[in-house]
């Protein structure tokens, strides 16, 4: 293989690569603000320059190829006064915007700032004044002044969403970003330049001055938007998630996500229509009860009914934990065979690069674990028929609003004798449901989903509901979070009284008599493992932050983003 | 005399005594706040009362109320047991103290000690032996390992001090040839002080009584920065009451006892050649008597927020390689002055 | 390692303490007939120079709004985390202002780093030294007790930019 130093590291690289990628393959990062590993070389921000030696100038990393034998500084007096320079350039009419601007604490301009910049500005003149509060499109806002002119935004639109939005107008130190005339900055993946502008020019007008980044816990998890789960970081302050943002994953989402997981996929979680603590109907009203009395009413209930009159409708919402009990339950305990789920599909939803038309999260895992109908069983639609019918007189929901995603359906469970619903919010469903027992949002425990590919990811607690603590179960941690105390109202943000479905099953089997006790999400899961095939030899360390491909008896090509 | 005017004379003197021992304490805690204060270009206490003269009653009142706390791992009867030896050596020592001469009342000479006995400085000696264990035992039964410390230093230290004391006091009995305190006094007619005579003795018995009384620059048994309260870390309310009582009570014995043994006890020096009324002349040796103790008391207080605490190595060093010789030479000092003039 | 000894350089006078005591003994005495320093706080107060460093206040400008932007640092750098911001958005020019306010007065230590980060020269430490609660709810002083007037603490302000 042939090789270049750079700065006395011997490192290898494949014909073609460029000495900026052969270097982040080695883990080796030159400072850059334009270049992006998923985008076109711009080479335009100029902070990358080294020096090559035997050649006169310096040269930009990101564009340059490497070739056998290069010797390469980036760390010469001759690069750094360079990269000095470039820094004092980009500087002179960036505004001191750093505490208004919410990138603050996530900007490459202010950390290259400290490590890259001689901390000194020369530039006595007035500053170049541009527009600020510029809204650029629905969810994006724009601040002219801040821009350093990399293109990176107009470059993601061009190549990555494949919608020309954005273009330079002017010229020179007057040159701004504008949308080309008549359009907005609204493709369903304009977030995503807000992720990649390097400085604060392109803010989220969803997140915009919520909070500063230093304040929030960042939580790995998996978007619930759709069947592709995207990786995401959940960002959560004084219990309360503010933010999604994608994480890489080469075979998911890349370094992206769409605007409709971004912003709507958690508002729900803070929503004050959330269920907290089970609720049990008492004369047309749900009414909040405690744990064990709703628990050991719901049995007493279900009771009344034969396994042929009680069905079973699972959840692609839920996770593969929680679905696996639900069947097991139906299946082992009540002896019922009708279960089933209910597919959630939206044709106008997906496309051709990261959406889905399959709305939900886990409807291929919720197949894996055998939420399905059991021999003989009824499917969904035999479900809804039986209970049209009359057969059916019993119905337990898993965490889905099938009323709100089908109106038909609330008069057919209105014909229910007792509808038993886990759910995080209440909706259309629980208004019909006689018991109502709250489900802790998907930030707020931990499990797998299982995307379109067959690819099991974790999802992770961000945001704790009663019985969780931060720091006991492991939960990354804010500042805020590690030295809070209850009489401070920063450290105290509401908490729900809900928990992981499958811990509300576990409980109900118990009333059963079932001994089985699993005390960790991991524990259903290593049985999962153990009993379903396709998940064998996996536990969560396996699955890990990028996830597992599962063996698929017809393995779907990982798609190419 | 009869049995029963004896026994009231007495019953009154120590009724006496006992009083202005209780209420000198007191005021003697405050002028310790007062003069700390005006040596650092403070105030002191000045809000209770008339110039905070009820201060002494509000720091009474205030220990009393304070929860008395007595350490799981203590001895509780030797911890209570502690701060009563303490007060008790300190109250009864002064029962052979005399404050002024012997005066006739209602045909009845009165002597003004409660109790003149002829080894009355044998006496003294023995109870201040006796303090040492309140705070040996209050370090050792409160369980803690700081007023442990404090409590073995206490004893080292009051032990080591006591024979320098006890050679310097010597030097006086060699010169009164009577262990009673009233012949002692009587012997230093005029301006014929011990402390004139024998300066280093009065020296050595002054730093010793320092030492005994735990006072600063001697206070390590309780040295705060080191030992959190020394022997009475583990003490509260009254009980700590006792011990503070005690510390005062004895600085005022040890002041009656260098005005007695050194500095002419009751005597103005040449009063009778005045010719003065015999009933006067009493009255105005008590109130020296009492000036010599109040201007000790306040010496005493002067020293302490003068001088720091000495280490505890530099302490021993001093007992044992100063004060010691130096009693000794001056026992060699009266020694001669007796030869050569005969006293 | 180089251990420095004391240099035994006292004087035969020196050594034998006695006049080294007699001198100190003096300086006490002395010192007793001297001028007192106290204030008698609650009757006479204390009226602090431009350098004291009291409770932490916000500095309200002219026209009744207050200068701080809601950047977080004060609260970030506070080491016992007793400053909380939230910051919304105005249509003032500066863009935001901080809705929510609050400084917990029992975890404040008084350190001023607050005021020393502060890009805006919007939180200062004033005079006010006079802080005393019975409950905890009490502690949190809001914008209300906060926000004072910038005439009131002008010379802090003025100190602040000479010494820095
Ligand atoms: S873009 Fe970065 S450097 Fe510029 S104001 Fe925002 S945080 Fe500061
Ligand atoms: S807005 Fe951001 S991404 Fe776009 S050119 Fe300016 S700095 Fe680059
Ligand atoms: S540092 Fe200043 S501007 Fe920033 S939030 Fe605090 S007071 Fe406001
Ligand atoms: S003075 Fe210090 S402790 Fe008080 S609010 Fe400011 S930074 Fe926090």
């Amino acid at each position: 293989m042939p090789k270049f130093v750079l700065d006395g590291i011997e490192i290898e690289f494949t014909q073609g690569q460029t000495i900026m990628e052969a270097a982040k393959a080695k883990g080796i990062t030159i400072p850059h603000f334009c270049w992006h590993p998923e985008l076109s070389i711009s080479g335009n921000c100029r902070v990358c320059l080294v020096e090559v030696e035997k050649m006169p100038k310096l040269v930009i990393a990101c564009s340059t190829l490497a070739s056998d034998g290069m010797v390469v500084f980036a760390d010469s007096d001759k690069a750094v006064s360079a990269r000095n320079a470039v820094m004092e350039f980009l500087l002179i009419n960036h505004p001191l915007d750093c505490p208004i601007c919410d990138e603050a604490g996530e900007c490459k301009l202010q950390d290259y700032a400290y490590s890259h910049s001689t901390g000194e500005s020369r530039f006595v003149e007035e500053k170049v004044h541009k527009p600020k509060r510029v809204p650029l499109g629905p969810r994006v806002m724009f601040d002219a002044e801040r821009c350093i002119s990399c293109s990176r935004c107009i470059r993601f639109c061009d190549e990555i969403a494949k919608d020309p939005e954005l273009t330079f107008v002017k010229r020179g130190d007057r040159v701004t970003i504008e949308t080309y005339p008549g359009r907005e900055l609204d493709n369903p993946y304009s977030m995503n330049v807000v992720d990649i502008c390097p400085v604060g020019a392109l803010t989220s007008r969803d997140f915009r001055f919520k909070a500063r980044v230093w304040e929030l816990s960042s939580t790995k998890s998996v978007c619930y938007g759709c069947a592709r789960g995207c990786n995401t970081e959940i960002w959560v302050r004084n219990n309360e998630v503010l933010r999604l943002t994608p994480r890489y994953n080469k075979d998911v989402n890349s370094y992206w996500m769409c605007d409709h997981g971004r912003i709507n996929t958690f508002k729900f979680v803070n929503d004050p229509s959330r269920v907290d603590g089970p609720f049990m109907r008492h004369n047309d009203n749900l009414i909040r009860a405690g744990w064990d009395e709703a628990l050991s009413k719901a049995v007493s209930v279900l009771k009344h009914y034969t396994k042929e009159e009680i069905g079973f409708i699972a959840s692609p919402y839920a996770t593969c934990e929680d679905n696996f009990l639900f069947a097991q339950f139906a299946k082992n305990v009540i002896g019922s065979k009708h279960i089933d789920f209910m597919r959630h599909y939206d044709h106008s939803f997906g496309d051709d690069f990261l959406k889905q038309d399959d709305i939900s999260p886990n409807s291929k895992g919720v197949e894996l674990v055998g939420a399905v109908p059991g021999k003989g069983g009824l499917n969904f639609d035999g479900i809804m028929a039986a209970i049209k019918s009359g057969r059916i007189k019993a119905l337990y929901i898993l965490e889905d609003d099938i009323v709100s995603a089908n109106p038909e359906f609330g008069k057919i469970l209105s014909k229910l004798d007792l509808l038993i619903v886990h759910a995080t919010n209440f909706n259309k469903t629980t208004d019909l449901a006689e018991f109502v027992f709250p489900a802790s949002t998907y930030t707020a425990r931990n499990g797998i989903f299982v995307n379109f590919q067959g690819r099991a990811q974790r999802i992770r607690p961000a945001a704790s509901t009663i019985e969780q603590d931060r720091s006991l179960d492991g939960m990354s941690l804010s500042r805020l979070d590690k030295f809070g105390t209850q009489y401070d109202s920063w450290a105290t943000g509401n908490k729900r009284d809900a928990r992981s479905s499958w811990k509300i099953l576990q409980a109900l089997m118990q009333l059963y008599g079932i001994k089985q006790k699993y005390s960790l999400a991991e524990d259903v899961f290593l049985d999962i493992a153990k009993n379903i095939k396709t998940f064998h030899g996996l536990n969560y360390e396996i699955i890990g932050d990028q996830g597992s491909l599962l063996n698929l008896v017809v393995p779907e090509t990982a798609v190419k983003v | 005399m009869t049995i029963l005017q004896l026994i009231a004379f007495t019953a009154v003197k120590i009724l006496v005594i006992f009083t202005m021992m209780m209420l000198t304490v007191s005021y003697l805690v405050y002028f310790e706040r007062k003069i700390s204060a005006w040596a650092q270009n403070r105030l002191g206490p000045n809000r209770v009362g008339w110039f905070g003269l009820l201060q002494p009653f509000a720091d009474v009142f205030k220990l009393a109320l304070k929860e008395d706390i007595v350490p799981t791992n203590a001895n509780k009867t030797i911890h209570t047991l502690a701060p009563m030896i303490a007060l008790f050596v300190a109250f009864t020592t002064y029962a052979v103290i005399p404050f002024g001469p012997d005066v006739t009342m209602f045909g009845i000479t009165v002597p003004l000690v409660v109790a003149d006995v002829n080894i009355g400085i044998l006496y003294v000696l023995a109870l201040s032996s006796l303090g040492v264990y309140a705070i040996t035992l209050a370090g050792w039964s409160s369980g803690s390992k700081y007023s442990l410390l404090g409590g073995i230093r206490s004893s080292a230290q009051m032990i080591s001090y006591e024979i320098s004391m006890g050679f310097s006091v010597g030097g006086v009995l060699l010169f009164a040839g009577s262990l009673r305190p009233v012949a002692i006094v009587q012997a230093q007619q005029g301006w014929m002080w011990n402390a004139v005579l024998q300066p280093i003795g009065f020296i050595t018995f002054l730093v010793s009584a320092f030492a005994e009384t735990n006072r600063l620059p001697f206070d390590l048994p309780e040295a705060e920065p080191e030992l959190v309260g020394g022997f009475h870390t583990e003490y509260s309310s009254m009980k700590f009451a006792g011990f503070f009582l005690a510390e005062y009570a004895n600085m005022i014995i040890a002041s009656a006892l260098i005005v007695t043994l050194y500095l002419g006890g009751w005597q103005f020096p040449y009063i009778e050649s005045f010719g003065l009324p015999a009933g006067l002349v009493a009255i105005i040796q008590v109130l020296t008597f009492l000036v010599k103790i109040a201007f000790l008391l306040f010496f005493f207080i002067w020293v302490r927020w003068s001088i720091p605490r000495f280490r505890y190595d530099q302490l021993m060093n001093l007992g044992w390689k100063v004060m010691f010789p130096l009693s000794l030479i001056n026992i060699i000092w009266v020694a001669c002055l007796i030869m050569i003039f005969n006293l | 390692m180089n251990l420095r000894r004391r240099k035994k350089d006292l004087t035969f006078w020196e050594r034998i303490y006695i006049p080294e005591i007699i001198k100190g003994l003096a300086l006490t005495l002395r010192t007793m007939f001297k001028p007192k320093f106290t204030v008698e706080y609650p009757e006479v107060k204390f009226i602090p120079p431009a350098s004291y460093r009291g409770r932490p206040v916000l500095v309200m400008e002219e026209n009744g709004k207050e200068r701080c932007v809601a950047c977080g640092l004060c609260a970030r750098v506070c080491p016992p985390l007793a400053i909380e911001v939230q910051a919304a958005e105005t249509q003032d020019e500066k863009e935001r202002y901080p809705v929510k306010f609050e400084i917990n007065m029992i975890r404040c230590i008084f350190c001023g780093f607050c005021e020393e980060v502060c890009p805006e020269e919007a939180i200062v430490m004033s005079k006010d030294y006079e802080l005393s609660f019975s409950s905890r709810e009490e502690a949190l002083y809001g914008k209300d007790k906060l926000l004072t007037p910038i005439k009131q603490v002008q010379d802090r302000i003025d100190f602040l930019r000479h010494y820095k």
